[in-house]
């Protein structure tokens, strides 16, 4: 699942490497030169793209790189909305704070789903944080004493010391700056001996138990760090948002993500980051069309599957390396 | 000529049962510090068992195991490669989808917590170094980068030795290394044995069915026939004794033995 | 709440849950039939289950066809669909990756494309109600209310799964599906064609989930998501003990006299809440489900 190893310096030259750099530098201008250039509808879409970047980091620690998996994203996620949400308007600390907070909460309930989830392996994993999942978008949507219950939570502006936030082009640097530092978090966590315990959690236990791995604080330690960073993505939305329903934190968010790390590629956070950006644009650009959306989604799915299961970056890389390389 | 020291690795009255089924009985084998012990059988005779036991990923219904004086027998399996003690697995339990690099880079786990630099970089300094030394010792350089999958099965053994070998054990348990292997790898296997006996002063105990390995390298083995010990010596005494002869090849072999 | 109604209560919540968990037994059939044989969990079971409801309404009420003729139709076009679904997509899927969770999410996508053909033929904008073929008056089970019909899904249900389990433990075809299960190379070397074993698997579990639709339809309200009931069928397998055929069967009746329990005692609000919290509290305290015997150690 894993692609090439971040630790070896032929994989650090390679990836900033001509076309690699081009590309690269290419993003960030784009990037920076977004809100100036663009409408507040694009700006919207990047906003939101960049939390799907952070959900799908959060997402590749506990499945790409620890291999759990972990059907119950969406629901770190809206604990992390939520707690965010209610901390800010609570108190009058700066945003982040609010976001640290989110972040905490989700990281919390996560260690102990770990916890709970140390006897589960594969499809029983699945089904039982499914299942944790859809519990707690009951609780978002019955509790209504604290989450406003069905009728959804208003979220108050994000405040940085005298400054409001009230648009998305006022949102957009912050959101990409938080974004950035969950890349540069993640990244870390991988090349770490924490993230190599992870990996070796995924591909052997019963060697990682060898190598001296205490297999199940690993394991409980990447649920609660994905949660965490699940619940850091609420705190981001509530950036740019105004508003939060139940309704978009079930299996379908969670299935969005999944499917973001998979299509971009299980294992390797470039993947993640690929297939949030991708997947995140194919999604907006079918909401336009509404009634063949699902059916396109589907397809699209089922196409990948077929054809490039080990994702988009994988698929693009072979064809290149065929087209240098010859047949 | 120095006193008789205690054994290193100590194994008393090892007694492993499931369910209604004694796999080992009473068990007693020690083996001395520096040496390479082998423990041979037919099939089924508990040796992969008690291998489990003595790395602890079983738990003996009775019996002692002790290390450099202490008692692991109940010690959870993570705390082995702790106190030095490494081990392979027979069915290969390599870490597949990662490089050969980093399947070694791993196996100093509890190395690279000592301090936080090492802890947080992916590749900390002295270990990066010890790691390239063991690819070395085991003929992997050319395939650090390659994923361990893709490796074909011998090179893929030596991978979880030098894995192991990154623990900097004291004693190293190995788990049928030489199965699949070609005479060529069986030497090369044969070498690296005898190399970390004489210059690294490691310690060796071997599951093994491939005979000419362990008659080569041993200093002393152990014969299991359904669980409980029926020989115990060097090579040449093993190799000539009658219960042992009995064991692999029946009564019929040994009447020939003793008439031919 | 006083023992008298206590006691109607109970034996309502009995005699109810057995209908509908008669229902959910066979869909729960279904995904254990697929997951025994192949390891993959089918997270289209419900849009299956759906489509087959909508195909037969269609049939039924649009093109005014007769009953005898609508029935073997959908079961027919499941089967085909199923079939074909595992033949063209999911053996392909297989062959460009090992790992189950590259099927699995080819399973969702078929989800998305079931329901999105559904409601694109317009048939899934308003909730539609499928005409009752048995009378709906009631009858009384002791102090517990059902109708004719529910009696009638009960027993064809039961008779389903009756059949079912004939098949799969007397007959050739279902041996060679259980040695598919246990050991698809040995079972290819006794020739067992794989292919076409899977093929026929994957059909069984359509037609026995349109079974569950032509069941049910009249029961309750048809809509694009009806499929969200195959969560009541996995937390079934799931009690039941994932890879057993018995077990999924009682779990299902478990599952719908517990989802009847909850909203006589508790609320109709927490009855969308009863089914994932069954699936935790098996999962986390005895996996294994009630007849899944017990748990293997790898060996080392």
């Amino acid at each position: 699942m894993s692609s090439t190893p971040l630790d070896s310096p032929a994989t650090a030259r390679r990836a900033l490497s001509g076309p690699a750099l081009i590309g690269l530098v290419a993003a960030a201008l784009v990037a920076v030169a977004l809100p100036v250039f663009t409408s507040g509808y694009v700006v919207y879409i990047a906003n939101l793209l960049l939390v799907f970047v952070v959900l799908c980091l959060g997402l590749h620690i506990v499945i790409g790189e620890t291999g759990q998996f972990s059907m119950a994203h969406a629901a770190f996620y809206g604990i992390g909305i939520y707690a965010s949400a209610l901390a800010n308007r609570a108190v009058d600390l700066p945003y982040p704070v609010a976001m640290l907070f989110g972040a905490l909460v989700a990281g919390a309930v996560g260690l102990f789903i770990g916890a709970l989830a140390l006897r589960m392996r594969d499809i029983y994993l699945a089904l039982a944080t499914f299942a944790f999942g859809e519990a707690m978008q009951w609780v978002f949507a019955n509790w209504d004493s604290v989450t406003n219950g069905p009728n959804g939570l208003r979220i108050s502006p994000a405040r940085f010391g005298p400054i409001d936030i009230l648009s998305d082009k006022q949102a957009y640097p912050f959101v990409l700056f938080f974004c950035l530092v969950m890349i540069g978090l993640t990244v870390a966590i991988s090349r770490s001996r924490l993230g190599r315990s992870f990996r070796a959690v995924r591909e052997s236990e019963v060697a990682a138990m060898a190598m001296g791995i205490d297999v199940r604080r690993a394991r409980i330690v990447s649920f609660g760090l994905s949660a965490a960073i699940a619940g850091f993505a609420g705190g981001m939305f509530g950036l740019f948002q105004t508003f939060i329903h139940p309704d978009s934190l079930g299996f379908q968010t969670t299935i969005l993500v999944l499917t973001m790390v998979v299509v971009g590629g299980l294992g390797s956070i470039a993947g993640a980051i690929g297939g949030a950006i991708v997947f995140g644009l194919i999604s907006e650009v079918l909401r336009q069309a509404p009634q063949y959306q699902e059916i396109i989604y589907g397809a699209i799915l089922i196409l990948f599957m077929m054809y490039a299961p080990r994702g988009l970056f994988a698929f693009i890389g072979d064809r290149i390396r065929e087209a240098r390389h010859g047949r | 000529m120095a006193a008789e020291s205690s054994p290193f690795l100590n194994v008393e009255g090892l007694t492993i049962r499931f369910g209604g089924l004694t796999a080992v009985g009473g068990l007693d084998m020690a083996v001395a510090k520096g040496s390479i012990h082998a423990l041979i059988g037919p099939n089924g005779a508990g040796k992969s068992t008690t291998f489990n036991c003595i790395s602890r990923f079983y738990t003996p219904s009775a019996g002692r195991i002790t290390y450099d004086g202490r008692d692991i027998t109940r010690m959870p399996a993570r705390e082995m490669a702790g106190l030095g003690i490494a081990r392979s697995f027979q069915n290969l339990e390599l870490f597949g989808e990662l490089s050969v690099f980093e399947n070694v880079l791993i196996g100093a786990h509890v190395h690279a917590g000592r301090s936080w630099r090492d802890a947080i970089s992916a590749r900390p300094r002295g270990i990066v170094e010890h790691v390239e030394q063991l690819l070395e010792r085991t003929g992997l350089t050319s395939y650090a980068q390659t994923k361990a999958r893709n490796l074909d099965f011998g090179h893929q053994k030596m991978v979880e030795i030098a894995r192991a070998l990154a623990i900097r054990p004291k004693l190293l348990l190995l788990d049928e290394p030489a199965a699949g292997l070609r005479n060529r790898e069986i030497a090369a296997l044969d070498r690296l044995l005898c190399e970390l006996r004489e210059r690294d002063g490691l310690t060796i105990l071997l599951v093994e069915h491939v005979m000419q390995l362990v008659m080569s390298i041993s200093d002393k083995i152990t014969v299991l026939s359904f669980g409980t010990k029926i020989a115990e010596g060097t090579a040449a005494e093993v190799r000539a004794n009658p219960a042992v002869i009995e064991a692999y090849l029946g009564r019929e072999a040994v009447q020939e033995a003793a008439h031919g | 709440m006083d023992l008298q109604l206590a006691l109607i209560f109970l034996q309502q919540g009995i005699a109810s849950g057995l209908v509908s968990g008669s229902v959910y037994a066979l869909l729960a059939l279904a995904i254990v039939v697929i997951f025994k044989t192949s390891d993959v969990p089918n997270f289209a079971q419900g849009e299956v289950f759906m489509a087959a409801g909508y195909v037969a309404l269609y049939l039924f009420v649009f093109q005014k066809m007769p009953i005898w003729v609508v029935l073997p139709a959908t079961l027919a076009i499941a089967f085909l669909a199923m079939a074909l679904f595992r033949r063209f997509v999911l053996d392909q899927v297989a062959k460009s990756a090992k790992d189950l969770v590259y099927l699995v999410i080819a399973t969702l996508g078929l989800s998305y494309v079931l329901k999105g053909l559904v409601r694109r033929t317009g048939f899934g904008d308003t909730p539609r109600s499928f005409p009752a073929l048995v009378s709906t008056d009631s009858v009384m089970i002791g102090q517990a209310s059902v109708t004719m019909l529910d009696l009638a899904i009960f027993g064809a249900a039961v008779t389903v799964m009756a059949a079912f389990f004939w098949m799969f433990n007397y007959t050739k075809t279902g041996r060679a599906m259980r040695a598919v299960g246990m050991n698809p190379k040995a079972a290819q070397l006794v020739g067992v064609d794989l292919r076409r074993c899977h093929m026929l698997i994957w059909g069984l579990s359509g037609v026995i989930s349109a079974i569950a639709a032509l069941l049910i339809s009249p029961k309750i309200l048809m809509t694009a998501d009806m499929g969200s009931i195959v969560m009541l069928a996995f937390a079934a397998a799931i009690v039941g003990g994932f890879s057993s055929l018995p077990g999924a069967v009682v779990g299902g009746f478990v599952i719908g006299i517990v989802e009847n329990m909850v909203g006589l005692f508790i609320s109709s609000r927490a009855i969308v809440l009863a089914p994932f919290l069954a699936i935790l509290i098996v999962l986390v305290l005895r996996p294994q489900g009630l007849f899944g015997g017990k748990l293997t150690i790898k060996k080392v």
